[in-house]
């Protein structure tokens, strides 16, 4: 993010990491709320998909960054789109398991 | 609010607000200019980053179907457009209608013989000679659009020109100039290992991105002229023993805006600096030597001797496209008889993909690139993509520069031709460990649908097109942006 500051960068993905501990804290208590009771392969899927649309957002947006603006939202909306569905699925498969 | 309220809401404001720095580190990395491969850290090696190793094969890519020969001087079109421009010009004012007029059979008997053999090339060479005079006559109409990419072009044009270029033109034959200053008194060489391992280190340090270094085969020495000598027949000097190939990029950001935006000029002579320096550091450690340069400096054939070298793999709009640099890849070399182990060339799957991609032959404003399915013209015994030069030429004379200063549009559209981070990098190592080719249809596939090209002829000026360019102009270009005009 800060790819010329030595302060800024290491800060950056700090802060990351604690907002991603933070999303998988939250999430545990919407998934109880939800009836749904969580094992290890049922984390592993559910972090997969928010690693791949965490990629799918970064992936997008350096295409933007790269001066390839349509490209950029041509990829979001397709692999977004894809990934929605994906994510309706899991949904779905974490209830039913 | 409840702590488990409190603490489900933070979860979904941290998720998003995580995706939100996905999203800003992304787009970091896709402006960031340390993305721009090829000069940060090329002193020390460190853009030529990928590892080759798993990619090393016997023989290279190129395919021989007959015995080789080596390329006759006129079968440069710089060479063939100068020769018969000097004829021409010999003929007076009229020269040029009257050649016209007369047809081939009025040339001197080596122009005579070529055009004979590719009367197509003498055909295309008038229509360019008008689309020369239509690019000077337009050129009061866009100057003003386009004084900074001229003066930048220009100035860095500046050292190519005169008595003083650098590296000097060899004066003598290759026995005499090539050990012109070379150290009479060498110190032992410990290995050809230890050579080959110097000379890419100091290379780099003379800011070469990539280099390599292969045996010199007879068939990439020119024929019918030598530097230094003139117009003769000659063989192969005995001294011409091995090449060191190195190559640079141009600068990225006016690379993405060609046509009109570029200019080969930096890259050549970036690349005649550190030629002319190797060449010099040579003779200084006791061993012979001669550049080989851009624009037209050359007494051997770059592209092959690059492949050779385990730089890359031909392309199909002829350019050779290295992983790191993609078709953003100028070269040069150095020949010498100092002893040095050659390295290996490479199969990194480019040849397979160009068979299926054609987005340069789609782009190319002049239609001089072929949209076979795979090569099929066999030029002097290797089969191999062809690009027709005088038609290619022809789109230079016509795109809105002051001069023929070049298109470069095929390298610039390459999907080759991206950008260091880490979302090319995953298709760059991905990609060549794919055997079943499914990697490269996937991506090429996005690349086709997701991303905008302007096409063809819209890259030339009006009538036949609007002035488009790949990528946007870099605002130290565009003189809108610091001058009223």
């Amino acid at each position: 993010m800060f790819p010329y500051s030595t302060i800024l960068q290491p800060l950056f993905w700090m802060s990351m990491g604690v907002l991603i501990a933070l999303f998988f804290m939250g999430i545990k208590y919407w998934l109880a709320d939800a009836n749904i009771k969580m094992n290890g392969w049922k984390w592993s899927v559910l972090s997969g998909w928010f690693f791949f649309l965490a990629l799918t957002v970064a992936a997008a947006f350096t295409l933007m960054g790269e001066g390839e603006w349509a490209a950029g939202k041509r990829f979001l909306l397709f692999f977004g789109i894809v990934l929605l569905l994906a994510g309706s699925g899991i949904w779905k498969l974490l209830k039913k398991a | 609010m409840h702590r488990r309220d409190f603490l489900k809401f933070t979860g979904l404001a941290s998720g998003t607000l995580a995706l939100g720095g996905a999203a800003a580190a992304g787009y970091m990395s896709g402006t960031d200019k340390k993305g721009n491969t090829g000069w940060g850290r090329a002193p020390y090696a460190k853009d030529q980053f990928f590892n080759r190793k798993p990619f090393l094969v016997v023989s290279p890519t190129y395919e021989k179907v007959s015995t080789p020969q080596r390329i006759q001087y006129l079968d440069n079109l710089f060479r063939r457009n100068g020769e018969l421009g000097f004829y021409i010009r010999s003929l007076g004012e009229r020269g040029l209608e009257k050649v016209k007029e007369e047809g081939i059979s009025s040339l001197p008997q080596e122009l005579k013989a070529y055009y004979t053999d590719h009367p197509k090339a003498f055909e295309e060479f008038f229509l360019t000679s008008e689309s020369a005079q239509q690019q000077r006559a337009n050129w009061p109409e866009h100057k003003n659009r386009y004084l900074l990419t001229d003066a930048w072009s220009k100035a860095h044009a500046s050292p190519l020109r005169g008595r003083d270029a650098f590296p000097p033109q060899p004066q003598g034959p290759p026995e005499e100039w090539d050990f012109e200053g070379v150290n009479p008194d060498p110190l032992k060489l410990k290995s050809p290992k230890h050579g080959a391992e110097l000379i890419k280190k100091i290379t780099h340090t003379f800011g070469a991105t990539l280099v390599g270094v292969t045996a010199i085969k007879d068939e990439w020495v020119y024929q019918g002229i030598l530097r230094g000598v003139g117009k003769t027949n000659f063989e192969k000097p005995a001294h011409w023993k091995n090449a060191i190939v190195f190559a640079i990029p141009h600068e990225w950001e006016s690379f993405y805006a060609n046509p009109t935006y570029g200019t080969s000029y930096e890259a050549y002579t970036m690349l005649r600096f550190i030629a002319g320096k190797l060449e010099a550091f040579i003779r200084e450690i006791g061993f012979s030597s001669r550049s080989h340069v851009p624009p037209n400096s050359y007494d051997l054939i770059i592209p092959p001797l690059a492949i050779d070298a385990g730089l890359g793999e031909q392309g199909r709009h002829g350019v050779v496209i290295t992983p790191e640099l993609g078709a953003n890849t100028r070269l040069a070399a150095v020949s010498t008889d100092m002893p040095l182990d050659a390295d290996i060339p490479v199969d990194l799957g480019i040849m397979k993909f160009c068979n299926k991609c054609k987005i340069c032959a789609e782009e190319c404003p002049s239609g001089a690139i072929s949209f076979d399915d795979k090569p099929t013209k066999v030029v002097r015994g290797y089969r191999r993509w062809c690009t027709d030069q005088d038609k290619c030429f022809k789109a230079w004379n016509q795109v809105a520069t002051s001069s023929a200063r070049g298109c470069r549009v095929c390298l610039a559209v390459c999907p080759y031709s991206r950008k260091n981070n880490w979302i090319h990098t995953f298709a760059r190592e991905l990609d060549p460990r794919d055997p079943t080719g499914a990697i490269a249809s996937a991506m090429l596939a996005m690349q086709k649908q997701f991303f905008d090209y302007p096409g063809g002829s819209q890259y030339l000026p009006p009538p036949d097109g609007n002035n488009k360019t790949y990528g946007k102009a870099p605002d130290w270009l565009r003189t809108e942006e610091w001058f009223d005009f």
